[in-house]
């Protein structure tokens, strides 16, 4: 038998989810966002309400974004209606990010499975840290958890140690 | 048929295996059956020999291409109408005496395509509720809901409505409707009054469903109520059977929050057909639309899956994933699975409990699909997949559980957990129940479903406080969970 983790009921081998707890039964280590030494990450803190004038941003509401890994070169477009989730996907919590940074070395990076949402407005869009292990960056700066913040043409984001820069267009 | 051997079943591998999975499948095999191996039992040469050739003609790309297309997997077995996938947890086993679970996940599709031009007559058959307090608004929209349905209806549909409260009449007896205004001012004519006997009105409307019948038809009902029946549940579900018998599937439609949940959904699980919550009257006419186009879309029909189990293997739950989750039981040997839409998935999910095994590959199951392809005129199709795993004696090899699989597994695991909220409740174990809700709000939250989650700590207060649900709050979560398959991807916003 094997037991479960969380609430210590016994179940066959070879089963993967806690019928009494919905916990999955195999999750390790590994998969876990590990929280990266200060050290290697920004420290100053980002202030949401600098430099939104918008001068920058398309004044259509056609606008759209991109997101180009800085790593790995690859560009995701926001699906339109200007909401995207990204982070690391992790199908046993059924965690599906719009923009699966997995490839882009989101595990060892300290990237949450959902790490930040970027949404909107007519033709402005912000970035929001949604409490991830790691932080969110706007051009070296931490965003304050679940406030959002503006982004421009040519921002840098930071999702714990991988980088990423914002195309608006 | 052909006479290839079936390599994948030698490896003990699925159809669709990666490379990996067949690299790590050869090591296994490889080195229970190689003629050097100290515990090789005599006559091992020959299996080894087998999965010496069975790797070799896999592992090569253009081989197992050209392979694959001499079995007619590549889509080129003119004969299949179905086609079948069949994914498990993990294809290599130890040998163990104790029980193992084993999950697979078991998905069918349209095979060949049928163009619009082939879309099914319809034979359909609207049983409305007009009991009392369908009074205003929501008959109101059933009524609107039904002059929508009229007016889609294409040349050669049959319709039929019956209206019902303790008693039935029929409002428009079954006909191809070619005078769509006095179809519709027969419907606007029906007044709300009475109490409600569901029964009254699947008995008439079955019957007005008889004189169009036609195998190549698509004959369905559709129950549209918003209240309680008393004293005739049995005789419904046991009627539902009858329908499941003439070829009838019954979609059940509650309004509101009043209605008998756990008798829609049976009698819509034993007809083959689907049950629906509608929250408000505004969503009946998008609901029923819905359902329209569905049913338009049917490819095959009748199907049911008939696992035939191999030895020390038995089934634990089966549940099915499209279009919403829900937990099937067999009828007889087999497991009915309704119908096929031409663009649509049946995706079941099965939950097996393995018993010892000898090493070696082992056929733990064979599952066969049966169903009709009416527009193709072809009835009782047969096809089948065997379940075969590979059981070692050494500690098996990491092996990644299919993406699709877990995934299924988990929200079947959530839609479970409200299952054994509400049968702790029914057992008046107040406290487990709402244990069962806060948990499950959890691992709601962890998924993103925030508005489910929130549903659930609602209801998880509420029964903390008053030691009762809201109904409402009880049907939300029991239909939003059970709907949570649909979401799959795209349930990150809320």
């Amino acid at each position: 038998m094997i037991e479960c983790p969380s609430c210590g009921r016994q179940h066959r081998p070879g089963t993967l989810f806690c019928s009494e707890c919905g916990v999955y039964l195999l999750t390790g280590g590994p998969l876990r966002t590990e929280p990266l030494p200060e050290s290697e990450l920004p420290t100053a803190r980002a202030d949401p309400w600098a430099g939104s004038g918008g001068a920058q941003t398309a004044e259509t509401e056609q606008a759209t974004l991109t997101v180009v890994m800085s790593a790995t070169g690859r560009r995701v477009a926001l699906p339109p209606g200007g909401e995207a989730v990204l982070g690391r996907l992790d199908a046993t919590r059924g965690v599906f990010p719009d923009v699966d940074l997995t490839p882009d070395g989101g595990l060892e990076g300290g990237v949450s499975r959902r790490h930040a949402r970027v949404h909107q407005q007519k033709s402005q869009f912000f970035i929001e840290d949604l409490g991830s292990a790691n932080g969110t960056f706007l051009n070296g700066q931490r965003l304050t958890p679940y406030l959002p913040h503006p982004l421009r043409d040519g921002d840098e984001v930071q999702l714990g140690r991988v980088r990423l820069r914002i195309n608006v267009h | 048929m052909t006479e290839e051997p079936d390599f994948y079943e030698i490896l003990g591998v699925a159809q669709n295996a990666s490379l990996d999975d067949i690299k790590r499948a050869y090591r296994v095999l490889a080195k229970q059956y190689h003629p050097d191996a100290q515990e090789a039992p005599a006559g091992t040469s020959m299996l080894f020999r087998q999965v010496q050739e069975a790797y070799d003609a896999l592992s090569d790309g253009q081989r197992r291409a050209a392979y694959d297309r001499r079995l007619g997997l590549a889509g080129l077995n003119l004969d299949a109408l179905f086609s079948l996938n069949v994914q498990l947890s993990r294809s290599i086993l130890p040998v163990m005496p104790e029980e193992q679970i084993l999950y697979a996940l078991f998905e069918v599709k349209a095979a060949k395509a049928t163009s619009k031009a082939q879309r099914l007559p319809l034979n359909l058959c609207l049983a409305i509720d007009r009991s009392t307090s369908m009074q205003g608004a929501r008959l109101d929209q059933v009524k609107a809901a039904a002059h929508q349905l009229i007016d889609s209806l294409l040349d050669g549909d049959a319709l039929a409505v019956v209206a019902f409260s303790d008693r039935a009449d029929v409002v428009w007896p079954s006909q191809t409707v070619s005078d769509t205004g006095r179809a519709k001012s027969r419907v606007t004519g029906i007044q709300a009054g009475g109490g409600t006997e569901i029964l009254q009105g699947l008995k008439l409307g079955l019957d007005e469903l008889e004189h169009h019948r036609r195998l190549q038809s698509v004959n369905h009902l559709i129950l549209l109520t918003d209240g309680q029946t008393y004293g005739d549940e049995e005789k419904c579900v046991e009627l539902a059977l009858e329908a499941k018998r003439r070829s009838v599937g019954i979609s059940a439609m509650g309004i509101g929050e009043d209605w008998n949940d756990q008798l829609l959904d049976a009698i819509a699980s034993r007809s083959g057909g689907s049950s629906h919550y509608i929250a408000s009257a505004a969503d009946v006419q998008a609901i029923m639309n819905e359902r329209l186009k569905t049913l338009a879309a049917v490819y095959g029909d009748e199907l049911r899956l008939t696992p035939r189990l191999g030895e020390n293997t038995r089934i634990r739950a089966v549940f099915r994933l499209t279009p919403y989750i829900q937990r099937l039981e067999m009828d007889g040997d087999s497991l009915l699975l309704g119908t096929l839409q031409a663009d649509g998935t049946i995706a079941v999910l099965l939950e097996m409990v393995v018993g010892q095994q000898a090493p070696g590959v082992r056929r733990l199951a064979q599952l066969e699909l049966t169903g009709n392809v009416p527009a193709l005129e072809r009835r009782s199709e047969r096809v089948q997949r065997n379940l075969s795993a590979t059981f070692t004696t050494e500690p098996p090899p990491e092996q990644a559980v299919p993406p699709h699989l877990l995934n299924a597994l988990a929200k079947v695991t959530i839609y479970q957990m409200q299952e054994s909220a509400w049968s702790s409740l029914e057992k008046g174990d107040v406290a487990a129940a709402t244990q069962r809700l806060e948990t499950m709000a959890t691992r709601l939250l962890d998924m993103g479903e925030h508005q489910l989650a929130r549903a659930a700590l609602l209801e998880a207060g509420r029964l903390a406080r008053s030691g009762h649900l809201s109904p409402s709050g009880q049907k939300t979560i029991k239909y939003g969970t059970r709907g949570l398959s649909l979401a799959a991807m795209k349930d990150q916003k809320s």
